[in-house]
């Protein structure tokens, strides 16, 4: 049984280096920061960038094409074309990442920016984030293992595409709202 | 004190004395008094025990009380200089400050409590009080830490770097008390316990060393963090301090009323769509 001192060191340890990684500065999540956001940067906000390849992972999904594949292309070819679908797939999740957490981070800059912020929203914010990433992760693997029909991320395309629509509005929103009260270059 | 003590000893006052001198020519005081007040008060008590062992002699009960004392005014001091930086730039965030404040302010009476019961629950020994108490406070000021970095990043709020500095050297000399206490309070408690005893008197003779061996071991390390982390604040500090930040103008308050509600309802519906996709 670990005693008293063996859970003090490793919590210890653990929250040091917690701390410690949230204390190196790293360029790449400084460009995330609000120090650089501005107004401007909501219209270049990056709502939902992959939706314009929905098109064409459509039709890499579509369950026409399989059926094409498997009945017309030599077995060894159709494998090669399924598998590489399902890395296009899977690059596809990647990219509805992207879109989740671009999402989720204007939802967190604008709370950051409000004078008022709701415990509830925030909360809610949190849980959806943390459900997403165990999600995405269950999804990724079904996806690896080929345990999850392709044409299943069909449904997604179309959601994603609404999304893209309501955040250009949203963004406009935004955009309107707080033209001439924001400062340039905001610091946190 | 061994030659290795009076050696960490003086190099530890003298980053003390190199420290509140850039801590003054700077003006720290300006911006994060609290911190400020900490440099002096571990001056102070270093300059009040060096001042008791030259009186009262080294192994002297005074220089015992007087050490153990010095060490829960730092870490009340520290404390003090935690509270500063939680709130340190989030305030101007009026609608994350008002409820980043509470999750704080909770957290911190739940871990005093948590500590306060933990050193009630000790022998009445000076040592082993001291030592449970400073090392619960150090664990809150790391967990409290730990929070308050998270939320920060998680809102995109970056510390500037003399901060993060201040941060890191307080997160160091917790870390290394923390450990170090929890180590000397096993061994005060353990097979040193009769050391304390009346009933053990006989056994004070032969178990004196052993227990300035620990003290004196135990000196060593916490003398060495400091150093460090000094080292860490002087370093932060060698350079004139930037101006201050402007305070952010905010958005208006329906902006957050109107987008949140619908951003969390789409975040939903990707979780919903991704739940639909794991469904056989």
């Amino acid at each position: 049984m670990m005693n008293d001192l063996g859970i003090a060191v490793l919590l210890a340890i653990a929250l040091s280096g917690v701390l410690l990684w949230l204390l190196i500065p790293r360029h790449k999540s400084s460009r995330n920061t609000l120090a650089s956001f501005h107004p401007d940067a909501i219209n270049a906000f990056p709502a939902a960038k992959h939706y314009g390849y929905f098109p064409q992972i459509r039709q890499a999904l579509s369950v026409a094409d399989s059926r094409y594949l498997i009945e017309n292309a030599p077995s060894q070819v159709a494998k090669q074309a399924l598998r590489e679908r399902r890395a296009v797939a899977r690059r596809f999740l990647k990219g509805l990442h992207e879109d989740f957490s671009n999402l989720a981070r204007l939802g967190r800059i604008i709370a950051a920016l409000s004078p008022e912020v709701s415990r509830e929203q925030e909360t809610e914010r949190l849980i959806l984030s943390l459900k997403f990433q165990i999600l995405y992760t269950l999804v990724w693997l079904r996806l690896s293992t080929g345990n999850l029909p392709l044409q299943q991320l069909e449904h997604l395309t179309g959601l994603v595409g609404r999304l893209a629509k309501r955040m250009d509005e949203a963004m406009a929103e935004v955009s309107a709202l707080s033209a001439g009260s924001l400062p340039k270059g905001i610091s946190a | 004190m061994n030659h290795l003590e009076t050696f960490l000893f003086w190099s530890t006052l003298s980053f003390e004395i190199t420290l509140c001198g850039f801590v003054f020519t700077r003006k720290v005081q300006r911006i994060l008094p609290l911190f400020a007040t900490y440099t002096y008060v571990v001056l102070a008590g270093a300059i009040g025990i060096l001042l008791t062992y030259e009186y009262f002699g080294f192994y002297s009960p005074t220089a015992y009380y007087a050490y153990w004392g010095t060490i829960l005014l730092n870490a009340a001091a520290r404390s003090l200089a935690i509270v500063e930086l939680c709130r340190y730039g989030l305030r101007a965030y009026r609608g994350i400050w008002a409820l980043v404040w509470r999750v704080l302010a909770a957290l911190s009476v739940l871990l005093l409590i948590h500590a306060a019961t933990d050193a009630w629950g000790q022998p009445n020994k000076v040592a082993i009080y001291g030592a449970t108490l400073d090392r619960d406070l150090a664990l809150a000021s790391i967990v409290i830490l730990a929070v308050l970095f998270l939320i920060r990043k998680y809102y995109g709020l970056a510390f500037e770097p003399l901060q993060r500095a201040i941060a890191a050297g307080i997160c160091f000399i917790c870390a290394v008390d923390v450990i170090g206490n929890t180590i000397l309070r096993n061994i005060l408690t353990g097979y040193l316990f009769s050391y304390f005893s009346i009933n053990q008197k006989a056994l004070w003779a032969a178990l004196s060393p052993q227990f300035e061996r620990v003290r004196d071991t135990w000196s060593t390390i916490h003398l060495f963090s400091f150093m460090v982390s000094m080292g860490i604040w002087c370093y932060a500090l060698r350079k004139p301090l930037p101006a201050p930040s402007e305070s952010p103008v905010l958005l208006p308050a329906e902006v957050y009323r109107e987008l949140s509600p619908a951003i969390n309802m789409r975040l939903t519906t990707f979780n919903d769509r991704l739940v639909e996709l794991l469904k056989p």
